[in-house]
C-alpha cells in the first residue's frame, strides 16, 4: 500500500513536469500494487488525456467508476476523451454529470466543467449542422439531376416530333427556368439559417457572457452563471448590483431558467459559444 | 483559454455588431491584454470642449472578477483631461475601479460611459491634492493604491 502511495506522488511529480508517458508508467505500477483506490485510476486517465489515448481513458474512467459511482474527476475526464471520439451524446451526459457533483462538493473547477458543458454541446451541434448541410445538398443534387433527365427526355421527345425550332427553345428555356427556381429555393433557405443570429439577453451571464448552464439567483431577482458568482463571492461576498453581502448559501437554483437555456441550446447549438 | 480571455472576445463581438454610444470609440483591441479606446465629452462642458482623450484598459487574466486597469494616456493629441480624481499622469481616483468597488457585471463599455459622465458632472479646474508630489513619487501600479474617496460627489 505504502509502495502505491509513493509511486502515484512519484508519478504525479513526473505529470507536474509535463513527462506524462513516464507519469502512466507509474500510475500503472501503482495499479498493480493496488488496485482499490479511485485516484490512481482517474491520475492515469489524465495522463493518458494528455497522451491523446482516449480509449485507455475511458477504461480507467470505467474502472473507477466501478468503484467508486460518483466521482466527479472519472465523469469530467469521459466527457472529453468521448468529446474527442467525437461520441457527443456521451461527453455531454457525462459533462453534466461532473457538473452536478461538483456543485454538490462545491469544488473549484466548477468554471472549468461549465466550460465542457457548453464545449460539448456546441461540438454536439456543429456536428448535427454539418450532417444536415451535407444531406440538404445531396438532395438537392439529386433533385436537379432529376429534372434534368426529366428535361432531357421532353426534348428528345420533340426532337423525334420533328418539332421546329422555336418550339424546341422555348420548352429547353421552360426546363432551364423551372432548374434555376429549385436551385433557388434551395439557396434561400439555406440562407436563412445562416443569417446572422442573436442571443437573447435573458440566456445570457452578466459576468462570463455565456448562455447560462446552471442559472442561480440573487435576492435582488437576477441571475447568474453558478460558476462566475460563486467565483466572484470567493473574492467579494457582496451583490454584483447592489453590492449588498450576499453569500454563496444564499443563491438559488433558478429551474425555469435552467430549462429555458437548455431548450434555447438543443434549438441553436451555435450560441453556446457565440 | 482563459475566463479573461472568452469574456473579451464576447466583449469585442459586441461592439463591432453593435457599435458604441456616442462619445465613445475603439481604437485597438489587438489581444486581450491592453486595449485602447477614446473618449470625449458631449455636452458643452467648457473644460473638455473640443477634446479627445485616450484609456488605456489593462486586463488580467482574472477579468472580470478582478477589474482592469485603466489610466488616461497622454499624447500629442490627446491630452490628460482636467478632474479633481485623475491625477496629471492619467491614473484616474474611481472607486468603479478600485478592488472594492469593482464589480464583475461591468464591463468596457460601462467603464467608459461612467468615466464620460465623471467628466460631464465636473466643473472644477483642478487636479487632485497633493498632485505634483504624487506624480513624482508614485510606483505602484494604479489598483493597488489605497485611494481615499473623500469626495464621491465630484
Amino acid at each position: 500500500m505504502t509502495n502505491a502511495i509513493q509511486l502515484k506522488e512519484e508519478g504525479n511529480r513526473r505529470f507536474q513536469a509535463g513527462d506524462y508517458a513516464r507519469a502512466e508508467a507509474l500510475y500503472s505500477q501503482a495499479l498493480v500494487a493496488d488496485q482499490t483506490n479511485p485516484a490512481l485510476y482517474t491520475n492515469r486517465a489524465m495522463a493518458r488525456l494528455k497522451l491523446n489515448h482516449w480509449d485507455d481513458v475511458i477504461a480507467d474512467c470505467d474502472q473507477c467508476l466501478r468503484i467508486s459511482p460518483d466521482n466527479m474527476k472519472a465523469h469530467y475526464y469521459l466527457s472529453q476523451a468521448h468529446l474527442a471520439l467525437h461520441a457527443y451524446d456521451d461527453a455531454v451526459t457525462n459533462a453534466e454529470k461532473a457538473h452536478a457533483l461538483c456543485v454538490n462538493a462545491g469544488d473549484k473547477s466548477l468554471a472549468a466543467i461549465t466550460g465542457q458543458v457548453l464545449k460539448c454541446k456546441k461540438e454536439r451541434w456543429d456536428d448535427q449542422e454539418r450532417r444536415r448541410i451535407r444531406e440538404t445538398s445531396d438532395l438537392e443534387n439529386e433533385v436537379i439531376e432529376m429534372l434534368e433527365r426529366e428535361r432531357d427526355q421532353a426534348l428528345h421527345d420533340l426532337d423525334n416530333d420533328d418539332f421546329d425550332a422555336v418550339t424546341r427553345k422555348e420548352v429547353e428555356e421552360e426546363w432551364e427556368q423551372k432548374i434555376n427556381r429549385m436551385r433557388g429555393v434551395f439557396e434561400s433557405a439555406t440562407a436563412n439559417e445562416s443569417k446572422r443570429r442573436k442571443v437573447p439577453d435573458w440566456a445570457i451571464d452578466d459576468i462570463s457572457f455565456c448562455v447560462m448552464v446552471d442559472p442561480v439567483i440573487t435576492k435582488t431577482g437576477k441571475s447568474y452563471e453558478r460558476a462566475s458568482i460563486e467565483e466572484h463571492l470567493r473574492r467579494q461576498p457582496t451583490d454584483p448590483l447592489t453590492r449588498e453581502p450576499l453569500y454563496v448559501s444564499e443563491l438559488r437554483p433558478n429551474l425555469g431558467l435552467k430549462q429555458a437555456c437548455q431548450e434555447f441550446l438543443e434549438e441553436n447549438g451555435w450560441a453556446a459559444d457565440w | 483559454m482563459s475566463f479573461a480571455t472568452k469574456r473579451l472576445g464576447k466583449e469585442l463581438s459586441k461592439i463591432n455588431n453593435n457599435s458604441l454610444p456616442p462619445g465613445i470609440e475603439l481604437v485597438s483591441a489587438d489581444d486581450f491584454e491592453e486595449w485602447y479606446l477614446d473618449i470625449k465629452v458631449l455636452d458643452n462642458n467648457p473644460l473638455y470642449q473640443n477634446q479627445v482623450y485616450r484609456l488605456k484598459f489593462k486586463f488580467s487574466a482574472q477579468y472580470p472578477i478582478e477589474p482592469p486597469e485603466v489610466v488616461f494616456v497622454k499624447l500629442a493629441n490627446r491630452p490628460i483631461p482636467i478632474h479633481p480624481h485623475i491625477y496629471s499622469n492619467g491614473i484616474i481616483c474611481l472607486d468603479l475601479l478600485g478592488q472594492a468597488g469593482w464589480s464583475p457585471v461591468q464591463n468596457v463599455e460601462s467603464i467608459c460611459m461612467s468615466l464620460q459622465s465623471m467628466l460631464t458632472g465636473n466643473n472644477k479646474n483642478e487636479r487632485p491634492a497633493g498632485d505634483e508630489e504624487f506624480v513624482r513619487g508614485n510606483r505602484l501600479r494604479p489598483k493597488d493604491i489605497d485611494f481615499y474617496y473623500h469626495d464621491n460627489n465630484v
